[in-house]
């Protein structure tokens, strides 16, 4: 089938299949490798997308269901000489381990900053619960969100 | 090293590429041309095979090869003993064991070919408790790399007399203490690619713990020499162990060799869970004895742990638990028996800690039970037999160095007393 996909603020037109997965697009159509694939079934979120703000599990969503939507991918967050404060964070405070989860963990973390810049500890843990870290990493993510959530504010 | 570097934060240099989705991880490689592999593994813990059928499969459109047992030159490999074979030929030890592998245009072909496999399985009768796999009439597992006994390892630790220990004893404590298996479940499934580079070397790009090993086994099942072989390590998503055995490698590498074509394959994480190692469920049986001032004077141990089907690094995670089974307390006299035993289970191998996180409960638990026994605070129990510059451990190393568990249990005791547990 045809669809029109709008990825990162740009916009694409692509021939899928009805039951593709909207991750598989990503990944394998548009090349976007920091969609990462942990367990296919929306348990550990290291697929975790921001379709019109919202972070959802890109393995749960039909790549047919994501058109209309303004979808943003961790390559569309930042760059080396533009870094969100997320971005810059988890680098300097070491909430970065293996970081097979880290993309989806900063939009996870973005969908939360989009909407409450003063976020408690306890609704970053909340936010983020949909996010799995093996390394158990997560005192230090929960502080680089914070931290983020200071320099975005100022 | 510079003293300045600890307690300073340091940036890790992967970082950037990781926070901005730039890192590749084998998953995240693709080669022009590639074929893509899928395993069809056992859903069955012992059995024999009678046959494998794969016409159906290979007859399927977009299959451009289908591989068993008799396809891979050398069908053996292991970090410590090669007692696991690339693709089973005879003998299925364990649910999740590969039988087959298909190679085609695509991933769903892949899959759907290896639900075509017809395999005619012998069920034979599995050994899933280690302690009944012990006994000298269990069938043995591995006649051919084993012997007759599912005895895979044993390690005796002798130090005094135990039965002048238990003489002195005033409090005796004796108990059963049992650890459960566990899966690393690292985030990131495995992958491989494979492919034969322009110098007709094999290139594996995988996430592995263990580049050099991998290559050895590699060359050695594919007849290859260790020149022949490259293999190249992506970014590792997680590991804590589980990555230190074979998985893909030795597959995606006969099918990239055979078929002269890049080869990718990835693991659901159904199947990353049914096909690398776990922790070793441990059974501990403990008798540790203590005089009336709280000063131990005997143990005795005996450690069992579930190899599974495969030996993989049990014999030195088994030797870790033994070594490190008095805890880091001063035993005088100490008899331990460590085992690791063979069974139809998932195969066990290295996890954080390598076999010293499953005695921490046995010693703890006795040294707690002993306070209780003797009327003293747990932290006093401790600090009465905690190593010390000039402790001898039940190995008989004199440590003469960098013992600082005194002060690392001084410095808790503030914080204890406000908890209200070092009364």
């Amino acid at each position: 089938m045809n669809i029109e996909l709008r990825v990162n603020e740009q916009d694409f037109r692509l021939v899928v299949e009805p039951d593709e997965r909207l991750l598989d697009v990503l990944r394998e159509r548009l090349g976007l490798i920091g969609t990462k694939e942990g367990c296919g079934e929306g348990e550990c979120g290291a697929c975790t997308i921001l379709m019109d703000g919202k972070a959802v599990n890109s393995c749960l969503v039909l790549a047919a269901q994501a058109v209309g939507h303004e979808l943003m991918t961790i390559e569309g967050v930042g760059d080396r000489l533009h870094p969100h404060p997320l971005q810059k964070s988890f680098v300097e405070l070491g909430a970065v381990q293996c970081g097979f989860c880290t993309p989806g963990m900063i939009l996870s973390a973005k969908a939360l900053l989009d909407r409450n810049l003063q976020p408690s500890e306890e609704e970053i843990k909340e936010a983020m619960s949909g996010n799995l870290c093996r390394c158990t990493g997560y005192d230090k993510i929960v502080k680089a969100v914070q931290r983020a959530a200071e320099e975005v504010a100022r | 090293m510079s003293e300045a570097v600890v307690g300073t934060r340091i940036e890790r240099e992967d970082g950037w590429g990781k926070v901005m989705g730039e890192t590749h991880f084998p998953a995240d490689v693709n080669r022009p041309g590639e074929l893509y592999g899928a395993v069809l593994r056992s859903p069955h813990a012992h059995a024999h095979i009678r046959s494998v059928n794969v016409r159906a499969a290979a007859a399927l459109p977009g299959v451009a090869g289908v591989f068993t047992a008799e396809n891979v030159p050398h069908n053996a490999h292991g970090v410590l003993f090669r007692d696991q074979q690339v693709l089973v030929s005879e003998r299925v030890r364990m649910v999740g064991d590969p039988i087959a592998a298909v190679v085609a245009e695509t991933e769903k072909v892949a899959r759907d070919a290896i639900a075509r496999i017809e395999v005619d399985y012998q069920i034979l009768p599995g050994l899933f408790d280690p302690e009944e796999a012990m006994k000298p009439d269990a069938p043995a597992l591995h006649p051919d790399s084993h012997g007759s006994s599912n005895i895979l390892y044993h390690l005796p630790i002798r130090r005094g007399d135990v039965q002048a220990g238990w003489a002195k004893a005033d409090v005796v404590v004796e108990q059963e203490y049992r650890t459960q298996m566990l899966d690393h479940a690292f985030l990131q499934p495995e992958a491989v690619v494979a492919y034969v580079d322009e110098r007709g070397h094999l290139v594996v790009k995988v996430a592995t713990q263990y580049a050099h090993y991998d290559r050895g086994e590699i060359a050695h099942a594919l007849g290859l020499k260790y020149s022949q072989v490259r293999v190249k390590t992506m970014a590792v998503g997680g590991a804590f162990g589980g990555r230190e055995d074979i998985s893909l490698q030795i597959i995606a590498g006969l099918m990239a060799w055979k078929t002269g074509k890049p080869v990718k394959m990835e693991n659901t994480r159904t199947e990353s869970f049914l096909s690398h190692s776990k922790r070793h469920p441990m059974r501990l049986y403990y008798k540790t004895g203590a005089t009336r001032e709280g000063k131990l004077v005997a143990l005795e141990a005996k450690i069992i742990g579930d190899a599974g089907a495969y030996s993989s690094w049990s014999p030195n995670v088994l030797r870790k638990a033994a070594v490190h089974a008095t805890g880091p307390y001063e035993i005088p006299n100490v008899q331990i028996d460590s085992y690791a035993v063979l069974t139809n289970n998932p195969y066990t191998g290295a996890m954080r800690a390598f076999g010293a996180a499953q005695p921490v409960l046995a010693y703890e638990s006795q040294m707690d039970l002993l306070a209780e026994a003797l009327g003293l605070s747990p932290l006093e129990m401790r600090l009465r037999n905690i190593f010390q510059v000039g402790s001898v451990t039940a190995t008989g190393q004199m440590l003469t160095s960098s013992v600082g568990m005194t002060k690392c249990l001084q410095a808790l005791t503030p914080y204890l007393a406000t908890k209200g547990d070092a009364s």
